[in-house]
């Protein structure tokens, strides 16, 4: 209990710390439509996420590829230039929007000219120097890319749960709206983590072949431990979710510590210590007696609540 | 004599084997026949001895191995390839071991062997009546057209048309049956249930069944089947029960006593007669089902008040009786009043969010296709909108319909005709909201065109047995409309009146003379030219409203804006009920929103809405144009009836929760708050919090801090819940 705890708290210091002063790196790549109205599905849908993630604001890294630019080749140079930039203590993500197939051996994102597999994919990915990297597959197919880019440190997000999964994917569409819907944010930090992207795009996707009466074609998967076998529903329980929890997708430009006098510093000291206590109270909550819970939790809520007005002022 | 028949079956096909097994088969047919039952076993059993496949087939049947018979049939018709009779008998044993698609390959492929086969086209007629499908009179009149000698034919239609509504027929045919053959026992039980129809407790028809065959429970079961396609569930019962006293191998009608006893909530009753069918080898589709939903019940939770009770899946209860309790009680509170009655029991509304489990609930009545709502007695089976594509149905208007049913229903003494009850709860629906009742879709514009509405004196058969695919859709409308015409010209005492009349057993032509003082046929005529004010129109313009319409859609796709509009709005005063898919409504909406003329489009979809448009997508989107100008008390009219169509969509509760708790309305606002955490939310946070204001605004402080606390726990620093949670703490 103790040492999850401590790893707990790590991951909490590391989230405000971390993320503070190292730059985020996004490249988003929309492949082969195939059809005209694919085409443009892709298109937009890339244009609204390039978009989105410039909300990151001047201290992200914002890259796109579509259309005929998104080859292979034009792929492997900009993950090389960017990574003449980047630092360990910088941040990855890669998304990727289109069709995927998968031949019973490899995994391929179809692009125009040769395709990239998922082999190759992971051997740009593993030259790049930032230490911490999220991947979203959004593609059909895209489950089978999960076992070969998998990766310590690596957070790796499918919209399929296997290769077998091939119809095209309205995963893309909702992790879209997660980083527009104020309802992602469910921790309300102002910041929307992969985690939060993944279960809200999770929870729309089955919603929508639920509503529909459909039999659901695609089931997304996580992975952020290194472990070839993604779930769907990261948790405690199954040691999946940490690392996505805390890498932000979107973060609005002014959630930093930086450059604050030392009253407030102080203040927000005292926020992250109380955040901490909560966090710990939560942890405890089974062992303890429902009203004795609910009085401590109370006081702390409130101890928070009266800091963050101070914090406001 | 055995061996001759043996080889006179190998050299003469198709008649052969039955004239020599006749002789022994046609004596096991008798002593069974007279309800000798262990003597026939034994003529049965000597049967499976023969050197003949076939006869040993019927042999094995007549004891009941059904396995052994199968067997022997599929031998026989090996070793008789050309054997018309062959493959008629054993698809009869498929029929009766319910495949009758395979049976109706057999009786098909009989016809090719021997076009003018009339034991096939009975047998036929057998498979299409199983599902009350037209046809089975068109193969039962070709069966007597090829065999006018055949009783069985005979006795087979009078059956069907008693089925009809038409006793008339039915005991014309039933006669012609048995001036054929004066011991047909199914002919007499045909004149039977006519009595017992009538309400007459004692048939001098069942007692010259009886002296015939002291055992012959079929006869009971076929009343029972009358009775229970009447809504006469309990009476229903009570013949199955004669039935199976009788014989107490009748397992087809000891597995529709279970269905029975399901309908009238005897669950447990239910699952003993059902588990006995089982043991028994009895699996037919209904029998299996029925038991598999049995065995779900544990999924439903009741959710009881004084005059009702709601049977809800546990998985949707939180959020269903916020809803559907209310919708219950006020059904309930009205249709007391306007019927002037009170139930004798409280009513049970089951609500099954699986469709398949909704249509168990049906299974063997007729007018299936397309139910969500089914009502027996005091009982009401209905889909969860969970069951359905959301737009698929309006829950609160299938409640208020199937409602209705329980009162009419119980204040005829389940006498009233199917038209009748069907059409006023269609009524109903349009008097509880102009949005709701049964829409003029294109299928009946089109029945309409051709002329195909009904006598109403005959309008029953629209609904048990149609003659086109949409007849029972355009039943529903016509006796709807029936309805509405009978309120609007002689007000509601005269559905009063007529109620009444059915309740005194009187037909619907003696209805009609007591209560509006006319004939049917003067009544049709009047009916018919009130129709024709409100749809003429629509049904002259049907064509050119179809082409200008897409025309409309074409000139959108191609982004020509005005063309669309101007195309639209020529052809929608045409047909102005329409709201189905890609109606004008929605177009000219679009159109007018990517022209930016908001309020256009808002009027436009409020149209749609009105008239009854169930489209999520475009009501959503009214709803956030109505918000967004500021019309929210149409807003909030708009997000009412999305609820009555889905209530299982977050956003629909978020945004109601809002608009009621801005317009000081915290009750609403607390019931849409828990519907939203109902749907366990992703944004719990916010949920809480939202539900928490609107408790803080009914002055229920500790319950706010409650929520407040949650939505801390779950977000600690979430502003806005904080500030609440400050204030509430000073």
């Amino acid at each position: 209990m103790g040492g999850d705890l401590t790893v707990r708290l790590l991951l909490l210091f590391l989230a405000t710390s971390w993320f503070a002063t190292a730059g985020t790196y996004f490249v988003t790549v929309a492949g082969l439509g195939g059809t005209p109205e694919y085409e443009a599905q892709f298109a937009k849908w890339n244009t609204d996420l390039d978009g989105l993630l410039h909300g990151n604001g001047a201290g992200a890294v914002v890259q796109s590829l579509s259309g005929p630019a998104a080859t292979r080749q034009n792929l492997r140079d900009l993950l090389e230039r960017l990574s003449g930039q980047m630092h360990p203590d910088d941040t990855f993500a890669l998304l990727m929007i289109g069709h995927g197939t998968f031949d019973g051996t490899d995994y391929k994102f179809n692009l125009p000219g040769p395709d990239v597999t998922a082999a190759e994919l992971a051997k740009m990915l593993d030259r790049i120097p930032a230490t911490e990297q999220l991947i979203v597959n959004m593609t059909s197919a895209s489950g089978a890319s999960l076992p070969v880019l998998a990766r310590k440190n690596r957070i790796v997000i499918t919209a399929t749960k296997s290769g077998n999964e091939k119809n095209a994917t309205v995963f893309a569409r909702y992790w879209i709206d997660a980083m527009r819907d104020p309802a992602a944010d469910t921790d309300k930090n102002g910041t929307i983590s992969a985690l939060e992207a993944f279960r809200y795009a999770e929870a729309k996707t089955a919603a929508y072949f639920q509503m529909e009466k459909l039999l659901a074609t695609e089931h997304p998967l996580l992975s952020d431990t290194g472990k070839t076998v993604g779930v769907a529903h990261p948790e405690p329980a199954n040691g999946q979710g940490a690392l996505a929890a805390i890498f932000p997708v979107l973060r609005p430009p002014s959630e930093t510590v930086q450059n604050v006098d030392p009253a407030k510093r102080t203040l927000l000291q005292r926020k992250q210590q109380l955040e901490a206590k909560i966090d710990r109270l939560k942890y405890q909550k089974a062992a303890l007696p429902e009203e004795e819970y609910k009085r401590q939790l109370t006081g702390l809520l409130l101890d928070l609540a009266r800091t963050q007005a101070e914090i406001d002022k | 004599m055995k061996r001759i028949c043996a080889v006179a079956s190998f050299l003469f096909f198709a008649a052969a084997p039955l004239y020599c097994a006749g002789a022994s088969l046609e004596q096991c047919r008798e002593l069974r026949h007279h309800g000798k039952l262990p003597q026939a076993r034994s003529c049965f059993e000597e049967l499976t001895r023969s050197a003949d496949a076939f006869t040993r087939a019927e042999g094995y049947w007549g004891v009941a191995d059904f396995t052994a018979a199968n067997e022997q049939f599929r031998a026989a018709y090996r070793n008789q390839p050309k054997s018309a009779a062959v493959r008629v008998e054993w698809g009869k044993l498929l029929l009766e071991r319910f495949n009758p698609q395979q049976a109706a390959s057999l009786f098909q492929e009989a016809l090719q062997l021997d076009k003018n086969n009339a034991a096939a086209y009975l047998a036929l007629a057998r498979v299409s009546a199983a599902s009350f499908e037209k046809e089975a009179v068109d193969f039962a009149k070709m069966a007597i057209a090829y065999d006018p000698k055949s009783a069985e034919a005979h006795e087979f239609l009078a059956y069907l048309a008693l089925e009809d509504s038409n006793p008339g027929t039915a005991t014309d045919e039933a006669q012609k049956a048995l001036a054929l053959s004066n011991e047909d026992l199914d002919a007499m039980a045909v004149l039977a249930s006519e009595d017992w129809l009538k309400g007459d407790a004692h048939s001098q028809w069942m007692d010259r069944i009886l002296k015939i065959n002291p055992v012959y429970g079929e006869a009971y079961a076929t009343g029972a089947h009358f009775l229970e396609i009447n809504y006469r569930y309990s009476e229903a019962i009570d013949f199955y029960r004669k039935a199976i006293a009788l014989n107490g191998n009748l397992w087809d009608a000891r597995s529709q006593l279970g269905m029975n006893l399901m309908r009238i909530g005897s669950d447990d009753e239910a699952k003993q007669e059902l588990q006995q069918c089982y043991a028994a080898g009895y699996r037919n589709a209904e029998t299996v089902n029925s038991l598999r939903l049995l065995d779900t019940l544990g999924n439903y939770q009741d959710v009881t008040s004084s005059n009702a009770t709601l049977m809800l899946p546990k998985q949707e209860a939180a959020l269903l009786q916020l809803y559907m309790q209310p919708e219950l009680k006020r059904a309930l509170a009205a249709y007391q009043k306007k019927y002037r009655m009170t139930l004798p029991g409280p009513v049970r509304l089951e609500v099954y969010p699986n469709h398949d489990d909704f249509v168990v609930r049906t299974l063997g009545l007729p007018g299936q296709g397309g139910l969500v709502g089914v009502t027996f007695g005091l009982t009401v089976a209905m889909d969860s909108p969970t069951a359905r594509p959301p737009g698929d149905m309006n829950w609160a208007s299938t409640a208020w319909h199937e409602l209705s049913h329980v009162y009419v229903i119980t204040a005829t003494h389940s006498l009233v005709p199917r038209w009748f009850t069907e059409g006023l709860a269609v009524h109903e629906e349009g008097a509880a909201s102009p949005r709701w009742g049964e829409r003029m879709t294109p299928s009946i514009v089109t029945a309409l065109k051709e002329k195909k509405l009904l006598p109403v004196a005959s309008l029953d058969r629209g609904f048990v047995r149609p003659e086109y695919p949409d007849q029972v859709l355009v039943s529903y409308f016509e006796a709807g409309k029936i309805c509405d015409f009978i309120v609007q010209k002689y007000g509601d005492n005269a559905i009063l009146g007529i109620i009444q009349s059915y309740a005194d057993r009187k037909n619907t032509a003696e209805a009609i003379q007591e209560n509006l003082h006319e004939t049917t046929g003067a009544f049709d005529k009047e009916f018919l030219a009130w129709l024709d004010a409100s749809t003429g129109n629509t049904v002259r313009n049907f064509d050119a409203w179809r082409h200008g319409l897409a025309t409309a859609h074409a000139a959108l796709d191609n982004g020509k804006l005005d063309a669309a509009i101007l195309a639209a709005k020529q052809v929608n005063g045409f047909y102005p009920e329409y709201t189905g898919k890609g109606s004008a409504y929605e177009l000219l909406a679009q159109a007018y929103e990517k022209k930016g003329d908001k309020r256009a489009a808002i009027s436009e979809l409020e149209k749609y809405r009105d008239g009854g448009g169930t489209g999520l997508d475009s009501l959503k989107h009214l709803a956030v144009l109505e918000q967004g100008a500021a019309q929210n008390a149409q807003a909030e009219t708009t997000l009412r009836a999305l609820n009555d169509i889905y209530p299982e969509d977050q956003e629909i509760h978020q945004q109601l929760g809002k608009l009621l708790l801005a317009q000081g309305d915290a009750t609403g606002a607390i019931r849409e708050g828990e519907a939203v955490l109902a749907l366990h939310p992703a944004d719990v946070a916010a949920s809480h919090y939202q539900l928490a204001k609107a408790l803080n605004a009914a002055h229920r402080a500790s319950e706010a801090k409650d929520q407040i606390l949650l939505s801390l726990e779950a977000a600690p620093d979430y502003k806005p819940a904080q500030q609440l949670l400050l204030q509430l703490s000073q």
